[in-house]
């Protein structure tokens, strides 16, 4: 085969920004280029070579084996089982995971992070005030980066979507918008803002509070000098039209205080009495919302859910790789990439048994019983998968063909059930 | 045991309104998941002697797969682990049994589940932004035994209001066609017209019917007008259904009465009526205007409504209308959800509770149950809580129960707080009491009718076998509460009480035509402001077939 074709309108998992306009070129089955050129985007397609292998314990083997060894293992630890929800997995799969987690009572968790954990547990104590990311292009004319630059990370969320493009509300784009930059230690905001406050990280959350204060019309009294530019940055939100708070929700270089997205939160919804404000929080690729969104319809949590009393316990106190760590599991069904729950694996002092559906499966450096690799969802699989903002896009692989993720969940489940009713007669 | 293709359902009191049939002891005969007038001798029966027979409950307005439904999930969990919902203990082994948490807003099998339990075949989620439809059918795929549909909120959508203000009516004809088939949607829905865009900036919210809505020459009445026409130009099933401006304001019956007469003729659905009938006016106090609407109502027969019965008990409010979730974040000091969802519409939810002791949710109450009790028309006010804003609906039983025995209504009247119950036709005593016959039109004929579901809400031949059958029992809530069978195209889902089977439910939608035109400034415009692809927006790989006009 020679001769190349593009693949229009490909949606990109590399980060939360999921855009979904990517024209990918595909020659002799490869992909050789990536249109807007984004480096993490070019990162994550890379040239669509996958492993296709499918091992039971390091050997390989034909799939039906695998199912059924699989579901042998899986069936005998019922209730010391967890199933981990990797990224790179479409929501069709997602669904057909914590199904399986449910027919096994299985603790189920998900690749979301800590701090975006505990972003969401404020968001249960709290709500919040948010917007899709073309709400953002359209609306927003005063724009707060909190402690963070995006333009690592998510390389095109200030030309897509926050900064640059022209929106309904603000036709002239960049001109029309005011940048506000908040460094908070090492946590830098961007450069070229129009406003620039720097925040020591031990007076991060006074600073969240005086803005609150200030956004809420309370008279405030003799600050310390550090904090003397916070009320008038405040007053520059304030005067918005349409504010938008970004930050980081993911993990960063230097941890942070946990507190800090409740403290966004609280400063957005006071925004809201006097004008409009939202809080853009910058989520990772893989479709990691996705998994919040499927649990959250599919048993009421977003995230670490416990099925081993034949139904959905919510215990983000004690997070699946948690448990692992603590030797809480016989068995771990890990789904999607594996790459970030290996050194878990590893550093577990009992041996834990393994099965891995996900991509790269075969190459995961745990000692798996059960190996099956399966597409990337976005580059072979198509499906469903979440945006940083929770819309959801449909996926164009533009190379399609590899063992599908959700297609191997379904044969497993169905050998799943069929062994648990041979089991209770 | 697999269904029967075929089964008589013989002996039973059969309540079949469109059909005109109150109480009739007869057969009901179905054969390949439909009614049919005769079967052969021989053919499988179920013995419903002494039982009362009607075609399955349809929900006309609830909000149970959404995103917007996911967001309410999420933000109360501790109102799901206070509800954990073991799996059903199914026979059928094509579809596997699922756990679920419950609450007010279930989760989608148990939502499912519920229903099916509750006699409840049929149901429509009211508010989805387009932007999210794929997740409402994401939603839906996860939801058994009840066919669903979506409503598409179009009231605050950039494009309409650019088309409307330019007077491109048929373009905004041809957009809401393009937008019900592209997002699988079954009805154009409109919330708080113009206001929640009036939200997004800094007017906040439109008072009446003549408000520029965001400095445009566009008002909340050229919005009615222009998508009331588009729904009925456009042949759809079910005409434009509508939440009113100035929602849960006192005073706030003047609007609704001026939203319907705006529409002058023009079909249109009014919903979660009782939210929309306050007298009095903002800081000065309410009252009920209940009995000037409804008899707006009674008088105009292009106009059909739903009540959005208030029902002591915690509730979740969810809506498009995020200017009132605002409101309500400030007055109750709860948490709040706030989602602006790009050129489409809004979305706020805010946890409540509806207490009997408060004077204004005891008038919510009052106002509800004077709503259906004046009501002369049962086929056109129809039953609904506004799941799960006006309560879950779980609570139908006890609505039910509410409408047909009065006693049990004024022991409940002399619990609440009276205050403002002063002149309200429900304090003066309204000794009605629904028949069943009345039950069986507010909760399934009159809403199947209403969105022009030709083969549900009625066991004539052709029809759905849909089919719920009860035991009778003189405490009419538990009769409601605990369905002894449920058939669903023809399937016994629930037996004996028990939920039995949960096959996946149809979806209901529809994919009216439209001037191809529109295609290319369609695409201009997504390019311009919208953050999805055009050519990624429309939601692919719908089950089923679009319902023909």
């Amino acid at each position: 085969m020679s001769g190349s074709s593009v693949v229009e309108r490909v949606t990109c998992l590399g980060c939360g920004c999921t855009c979904d306009d990517v024209a990918v070129e595909v020659r002799d089955g490869r992909i050789v280029g990536v249109t807007p050129p984004c480096p993490v985007g070019r990162a994550w397609f890379g040239d669509g070579s996958i492993p296709e292998h499918v091992l039971v314990s390091g050997s390989a083997a034909p799939i039906e084996a695998a199912i059924t060894e699989a579901a042998r293992l899986l069936v005998e630890s019922a209730g010391e089982l967890l199933v981990y929800l990797g990224p790179d997995v479409s929501a069709q799969a997602q669904r057909a995971a914590v199904a399986l987690a449910d027919r096994l009572r299985a603790a189920v968790d998900s690749a979301t992070s800590e701090p975006a954990a505990a972003g969401l547990l404020a968001a249960q104590r709290r709500g919040r005030a948010a917007a899709t990311l073309g709400e953002i292009r359209n609306r927003a004319d005063v724009l707060m980066f909190w402690g963070v630059d995006p333009t690592q990370r998510y390389p095109r969320y200030l030309s897509r979507y926050a900064l640059e493009p022209a929106g309904t509300h603000v036709p002239a784009g960049r001109a029309g918008r005011r940048v506000i930059s908040v460094s908070i230690g090492t946590d830098r905001g961007p450069t070229g803002a129009d406003v620039a406050l720097e925040v020591a990280p031990e007076d991060e959350l006074a600073a969240l509070s005086v803005m609150r204060a200030t956004a809420l019309g309370h008279r405030l009294g003799e600050l310390p000098e550090r904090l003397g530019a916070v009320p008038d940055t405040a007053l520059q939100l304030t005067t918005a039209r349409y504010a938008v708070l970004v930050h980081e929700a993911e993990l960063s270089a230097v941890p942070r205080s946990p507190h800090r997205t409740e403290g966004l939160i609280a400063l957005t919804q006071a925004l809201n009495g006097v004008t409009r404000a939202a809080l853009s929080s910058l989520r990772a690729g893989g479709n990691r919302s996705g998994a919040e969104s499927v649990l959250t319809w599919q048993t009421g949590f977003p995230m670490s859910v416990d099925f081993s009393g034949g139904f959905p316990r919510y215990s983000p106190g004690s997070r699946g790789l948690e448990r692992l760590r603590g030797g809480g599991f016989a068995a771990v069904l890990i789904v999607g990439s594996a790459a970030e729950l290996a050194g878990e694996l590893e550093a577990r002092r009992a041996p834990v048994h393994a099965v891995v559906i996900g991509p790269r499966a075969s190459e995961a450096p745990l000692t798996a019983r059960v190996a099956i690799d399966t597409g990337v969802a976005g580059i072979h699989e198509g499906g469903t998968a979440y945006r940083m903002d929770e819309v959801p896009l449909p996926l164009r692989p533009p190379l399609p063909g590899a063992r599908s993720t959700a297609e191997t969940l379904g044969a497993l489940l169905l050998e799943v059930r069929a062994r648990l009713a041979e089991r209770s007669g | 045991m697999s269904a029967p293709a075929r089964l008589r359902i013989v002996g039973g009191a059969v309540h079949d309104p469109a059909n005109g049939i109150d109480g009739e002891v007869r057969d009901i005969c179905i054969e390949s998941g439909r009614i049919v007038s005769a079967l052969p001798d021989g053919a499988p029966t179920l013995d419903a002697r002494g039982m009362v027979v009607m075609p399955g409950g349809v929900d006309i307005h609830s909000h149970l797969a959404s995103s917007s439904c996911n967001h309410a999930r999420r933000l109360a969990p501790e109102e799901r682990a206070a509800d954990p919902v073991p799996a059903p203990a199914l026979l059928d082994r094509t579809a596997p049994a699922r756990s679920g948490t419950g609450g007010t807003v279930p989760s989608t099998f148990t939502t499912g589940y519920r229903y099916a339990g509750l006699g409840y075949t049929t149901a429509f989620d009211a508010a989805v932004a387009p932007l999210m439809a794929r997740h409402s059918h994401a939603e839906l795929d996860d939801t058994p035994c009840v066919d669903g549909g979506i409503f598409l909120l179009m009231g605050n959508d950039e494009y309409l209001l650019r088309q409307i203000e330019a007077g491109e009516h048929a373009r905004a004809r041809d957009y809401a066609a393009w937008l019900l088939g592209a997002a699988g949607g079954y009805a154009i829905k409109i919330v708080n017209p113009g206001g929640v865009e009036a939200w997004k900036t800094g007017q906040r919210n439109v008072t009446g019917l003549d408000d520029a809505i965001g400095g445009r020459k566009v008002t909340p009445r050229a919005v009615l007008e222009v998508l009331a026409d588009a729904g009925n130009a456009l042949r759809l099933p079910h005409p434009v259904h509508i939440h009113c401006n100035n929602l849960g304001l006192p005073g706030n019956a003047a609007t609704t009465l001026a939203s319907m007469e705006a529409l002058q003729g023009r079909r249109a659905h009014f919903t979660h009526l009782q939210f929309h009938c306050y007298g009095g006016e903002p800081g000065k106090g309410w009252s009920s205007a209940s009995a000037k609407v409804i008899e707006y109502v009674y008088t105009h027969p292009e106009v059909s409504t739903d009540v959005g019965q208030v029902m002591f008990g915690p509730a979740m409010t969810i809506t498009a209308d995020a200017p009132v979730e605002y409101l309500l974040y400030q007055s109750s000091g709860r948490r709040w959800t706030n989602i602006d969802i790009e050129l489409e519409t809004g979305c706020g939810i805010v946890p409540l509770a509806f207490k009997e002791k408060a004077a204004v949710a005891a008038l919510q109450w009052a106002i509800g149950l004077e709503l259906f009790l004046l009501s002369e028309d049962p086929w056109r006010v129809v039953l609904s809580t506004d799941h799960p804003n006006g309560g879950s609906f779980l609570s139908y039983p006890a609505l039910i129960q509410l409408l047909m025995d009065r006693s049990v209504r004024d022991e409940r009247l002399k619990q609440v707080n009276p205050r403002l119950l002063a002149g309200s036709a429900l304090a003066d005593g309204l000794s009605r009491e629904y028949t069943l016959n009345e039950i069986a039109i507010v909760t399934r004929a009159g809403p199947a009718r209403l969105l022009g579901l030709r083969d549900k809400g009625h066991l004539g031949p052709g029809a759905d076998a849909d089919i719920t059958i009860y035991n009778r029992d003189p405490d009419i809530a538990t009769m409601f509460s605990t369905p002894r069978y449920v058939i669903k195209d023809g399937t016994v889902i629930v037996e004996e009480g028990q939920l039995r089977r949960a096959p996946a439910g149809r979806r209901l939608r529809v994919a009216p035509g439209y001037d191809d035109a529109i295609v290319p400034d369609l695409r201009r415009y997504f390019e311009a402001y919208s953050s999805v692809s055009f050519g990624n927006y429309p939601v692919a790989g719908l089950p089923g077939e679009p319902v023909a006009p």
